[in-house]
């Protein structure tokens, strides 16, 4: 489990510094997938297989083709790019379609192949030192920790959750107890700890209202997602048919 | 030999490392995607923690509860990215650019 955090850690960070330094969107999205690959690697060698499945399923699968979707759609170049300022009203003859036909051509007048090297963006000091100072406090907290956070204890097994609760279960796996409410018809078990199994009794007999609720919060987002990107928002006060001036369309 | 601390400190620099993201970066994209790699550190963080009980003798669902809640913040990061995701498709519609410094629709 050592080893196998090591090496998720280093590409976790070999991922991050990827996602906060390169230029070109696509290439920082891919640091990203990568870090997000390598938190997968670090919840199994924290032996939860359920989480490292989730993490790589919602978030390498979904979130990612997601953002790559986006960037497709939008211009991803910005003011340091282009040398072009692109606050909209700071120039009181700006036009927007205009703007995006002249970067585009002055795009290719200095076009040159994408090396990952060439496209690193230079650190802004004042970021820096708010970052830099946020880990040292982090630091300062994970230092002061009490001295049983430099080991992970063992996990129970079944020999030692019987010895614990004196008696002797049916089943399977090791671990933790589960005890069934008054009225339930389940058996009381062991189980393994971070099996889906297990996972499983978290939600649905710990924690089943925030489950409800958090469906109720995707639900809404999805209604709010498709209401914000639709195209026409005929007959809302405030908005245009902004379709029909895009560029490039 | 694993530690908590440990990992708890690789989860400090990734999420120090998604806070300069979104100090640094002007491409709102790009802001959404440091946001994404803090709640990522604070999932590690969750799971570490969820870990350690785990090996103190908590219950079947206390020990848990860390896992429960990193699977909640993922929902609600996937909430999150969706809106976030309309919104700059929504604004890049507007403005034709996705650069943060653009959008001074409510400045004065």
């Amino acid at each position: 489990m050592g080893l196998l955090f090591l090496v998720s850690a280093a590409v976790a960070l070999i991922g991050t510094v990827l996602l906060i330094t390169q230029k070109n969107a696509v290439y920082a999205l891919l640091g990203l997938l990568v870090a997000f690959g390598a938190s997968a690697g670090i919840f199994l060698s924290l032996e939860a297989p359920f989480i490292a499945v989730s993490q790589i399923l919602i978030y390498a699968g979904a979130l990612a083709v997601m953002f790559l979707f986006v960037l497709m759609f939008t211009d991803t170049r910005t003011e340091e790019d282009t040398g072009m300022p692109v606050a909209v009203g700071a120039r009181p003859d700006f036009d927007p379609a205009e703007h995006g036909k002249k970067k585009k051509k002055k795009k290719k007048k200095d076009a040159e192949p994408n090396k990952l090297l060439s496209g690193i963006v230079l650190p802004k000091p004042m970021a820096v030192v708010v970052a830099l100072s946020l880990l040292v406090c982090f630091s300062f907290a994970i230092i002061k920790l009490p001295g049983s956070y430099s080991r992970f204890g063992d996990l129970p097994t079944v020999q030692s959750a019987q010895v614990k609760d004196g008696e002797k279960l049916p089943n399977y796996d090791t671990g933790l107890k589960f005890t069934p409410e008054a009225g339930e018809t389940e058996q009381p078990r062991y189980v393994d700890y971070g099996s889906t199994e297990a996972v499983s009794y978290s939600i649905f007999e710990g924690f089943p209202l925030a489950f409800e609720v958090v469906s109720l919060l995707i639900f809404a987002a999805v209604l709010g997602a498709v209401l914000l990107a639709r195209r026409h928002l005929t007959g809302i006060p405030g908005t245009q048919d902004v379709g029909k001036e895009q560029p490039d369309a | 030999m694993l530690e908590p601390k440990s990992v708890l400190f690789l989860a400090a620099i990734l999420f120090s490392a998604g806070v300069y993201g979104v100090l640094s970066r002007r491409h709102l994209i790009m802001l959404l995607m440091s946001l994404e790699l803090m709640l990522n550190a604070i999932n590690i963080m969750l799971v570490t923690f969820s870990r350690y009980w785990a090996g103190r003798g908590s219950g079947l669902i206390a020990a848990h509860s860390g896992q429960f809640f990193t699977l909640m913040v993922m929902a609600v990061a996937a909430a999150e990215v969706g809106i976030g995701l309309a919104i700059i498709v929504a604004i890049y519609r507007r403005k034709h650019t996705s650069d943060a410094d653009a959008m001074t629709d409510l400045k004065n």
